[in-house]
């Protein structure tokens, strides 16, 4: 489907369309007869690019005139622009992640040609909930592990208002680490910093049980099965979880064992350092070695337990994501996340071979 | 089977003990006596005049008289140093600062066990030196001990001396740790039926040698190489942590064994802690002075299981348990 049903080419506007998945998304539309314009606070040579910042209201921050000229045009709107640091001023998160969200709807809502709308949010909208967590849980009711969660969380509130209104679906991402075949990440998070943390010998310790299931998926999966519902299986109103689920997510104790033996696999020199496992512990133990740290003053620990703490948290909270209207869907296509330990190396291996992008 | 077990433990403490609010004056400190407070920690014993070998001899005199052992009783003696100068005597006068202080190649020859054998009259002890595992060493002189007494049947009764003193005006701050000198002595026996060793274990991370530049990697390898080393001990004892009834701690910041309690799950009214603050950490000595303390105060009964470990540089993870 790549005409509107008047006839006239449809026009995607994608935002965050430099992003992790937001380009991944780029190059599959654009192998459609679609044109492609991509909302970005950086011009690109490679794509067809409007300068404009979701954080800038119902504008988006174009120019008056190109504003005007892309509602009338505008058929699909890929909302995938996020701030994604975990970390973040609650405020700072809000800023691009609620009222962002709030200028794209609203820009949309005055497109005439408007036929759907794709949001972006993240199964981690659970929270601090544990056990299963399906596509039609609300999540955060226990609260959230950092501002990204409740940000997002806040952000589905205005998706779930503008469904009411308008054409949209909402799809929520597990953890992206990476191409599940090259293991080529363009987008390093906090997944690859803790990596880095693991080989260099900062983590002494993990809070969470062995057994708790994390939960990752590649980005090429992550794009084939958001464009196959978007494109293929538009459904106005649902929401969808794109994750690996429970029988394709390692243990956190199996992943940790896989991290340490990539290390030794692909830098066997690594091996002579010594570097132990991180102990896995409870919460209470965790927090009173990061307090210790702070008030020991000491920085190197300091940024590495935060890095840590920053996404480490949720381990706290096992749980297990439900796909079941996502695979429904995705079946009839043949998309399927795979198991996590089938690619996690390729990913391991590359961290380390480019220094985690440094030499990319 | 063959028991073997330590028979009398005595230790000797400099009487001087400052405060952190003193040594911080003085500038022995790396950061704040406040920090060093919140870990745990109150006084530091500093050995005004004594040297490592003063000690040594005050902690085994102290033995000696202690138990009625004659000194010929003594057929080994294994003199533990975690510092690399406590291995060697003490050359006066030393430049400020310097460890190892040397007016002629002789004085490289000149050894503290030989001397300590000579003045108390241990005449039948054969000796040796047992070092380079930091804080470790004495628990290495205790398997090397029962190791020896298992093997050979002439050998009846060996002296594990453990002593060290930072060098004058030194920091007295290590890794967030108050330092203190200290020294002490104890008999390994076989046949004995007091803190018979159930089982020891060890484990050396070369890699880390160059301890001073690589604090933070040290720090993070700590605690899971710890509960790893405590884990193995327990099944090598055949034991479980539930079982023991007693952790007799190296005297670290109480704040770091509170984290290392959460990583092996054991309840904190097991630790014995009363020494933290009072004594601080006497490099070698301290696992050892808190048996002796614990045992004073009465709370070790016959039977109880207890867990000694320690970490010393170099990197050592070590750890006991004995049967009271």
């Amino acid at each position: 489907m790549s005409d509107s049903p008047q006839g006239a080419p449809r026009t995607i506007l994608v935002s965050g369309g430099t992003g992790t998945l937001g380009r991944e998304l780029v190059a599959r539309f654009a192998r459609s007869d679609a044109a492609v314009v991509v909302l970005s606070r950086r011009s690109s040579t490679r794509m067809r690019t409007v300068m404009g910042d979701v954080r800038s209201g119902p504008t988006l921050g174009m120019a008056p005139a190109e504003c005007a000229a892309l509602r009338e045009c505008v058929t699909d709107v890929v909302h995938c622009a996020a701030d994604t640091t975990f970390n973040r001023p609650l405020d700072d998160a809000r800023a691009t992640n609620v009222e962002g969200t709030r200028a794209v709807l609203a820009f949309a809502n005055e497109c005439p040609r408007l036929e759907r709308i794709a949001c972006f949010s993240t199964v981690y909208v659970a929270g601090r909930t544990s056990g299963c967590f399906g596509e039609d849980d609300l999540g955060g009711a226990d609260g959230f592990v950092n501002s990204y969660e409740q940000s997002k969380a806040e952000m589905e509130e205005v998706v779930r208002q503008a469904m009411t209104e308008l054409p949209v679906a909402m799809y929520r991402l597990s953890t992206i680490i990476g191409d599940s075949r090259s293991g080529a990440v363009t987008g390093l998070n906090a997944i690859h910093h803790a990596l880095r943390l693991l080989y260099q010998g900062l983590a002494p310790m993990v809070p969470g049980p062995e057994t708790a299931l994390v939960d990752l998926i590649p980005v090429d999966f992550a794009a084939d099965a958001a464009y196959h519902l978007f494109e293929r299986a538009f459904s106005p109103g649902a929401t969808y979880h794109l994750c690996a689920g429970a029988s394709h997510s390692p243990t956190l104790g199996r992943l940790l064992d896989a991290t340490m033996s990539a290390f030794e696999r692909y830098r066997p020199a690594w091996r002579k350092r010594s570097i132990a496992r991180p102990a896995l512990v409870d919460l209470d133990t965790y927090e009173l070695f990061v307090r210790s740290v702070e008030e020991a003053g000491n920085e190197v620990l300091l940024q590495a337990t935060r890095a840590v703490q920053s996404f480490a948290y949720q381990l706290a909270y096992p749980k297990a994501f439900v796909a079941r209207r996502a695979d429904e869907a995705l079946a009839l296509a043949s998309i399927q996340a795979p198991p996590v330990l089938d690619y996690y190396e390729n990913v391991v291996r590359w961290c380390i071979e480019t220094n985690w992008g440094a030499g990319a | 089977m063959t028991n073997v077990g330590i028979d009398a433990v005595t230790y000797y403490l400099p009487a001087s003990a400052p405060t952190l609010e003193e040594l911080e004056r003085r500038g022995a400190l790396r950061g704040s006596a406040a920090t060093l407070a919140s870990f745990g920690f109150q006084h530091a014993r500093v050995a005004e005049s004594e040297s490592h070998v003063d000690m040594a001899m005050h902690a085994v005199r102290a033995l000696l008289d202690e138990t009625g052992t004659s000194p010929d009783e003594i057929d080994l003696v294994l003199y533990a140093g975690a510092l690399t100068s406590s291995s060697t005597m003490e050359c006066a006068p030393a430049p400020a600062g310097s460890v190892l202080h040397m007016r002629d190649l002789m004085d490289f020859f000149k050894y503290p066990v030989s001397r300590l054998q000579s003045e108390l009259d241990l005449e039948n002890a054969s000796v040796a030196g047992v070092d380079q595992q930091g804080c470790a060493a004495i628990f290495s002189s205790v398997r090397l001990a029962r190791a020896t007494l298992l093997a050979e049947d002439d050998v009846r009764t060996v002296l594990c001396v453990s002593a060290d003193r930072l060098p004058h005006g030194a920091a007295r701050e290590v890794v967030y740790n108050l330092v203190s000198d200290g020294a002490c002595a104890l008999l390994v026996r076989r046949n004995t039926m007091r803190n018979r060793i159930v089982a020891a274990h060890q484990v050396t991370k070369g890699a880390f040698w160059d301890s001073g530049s690589l604090e933070n990697e040290i720090i993070a390898a700590y605690f899971p190489t710890a509960r790893a080393v405590i884990e193995e001990t327990l099944r090598k004892a055949g034991v479980t942590l539930a079982e023991i009834d007693w952790v007799i701690p190296h005297n670290v910041s109480l704040r770091s064994w509170e984290i290392l309690l959460g990583l092996i799950r054991c309840p904190r009214e097991k630790l014995f802690s009363e020494n933290i603050g009072r004594v601080g950490h006497t490099i070698a000595a301290d696992n050892f002075i808190n048996l002796r303390d614990a045992t004073d105060a009465g709370l070790l009964r016959k039977g109880d299981l207890l867990l000694l470990f320690t970490f010393g540089y170099g990197l050592n993870w070590s750890c006991m348990v004995l049967e009271h």
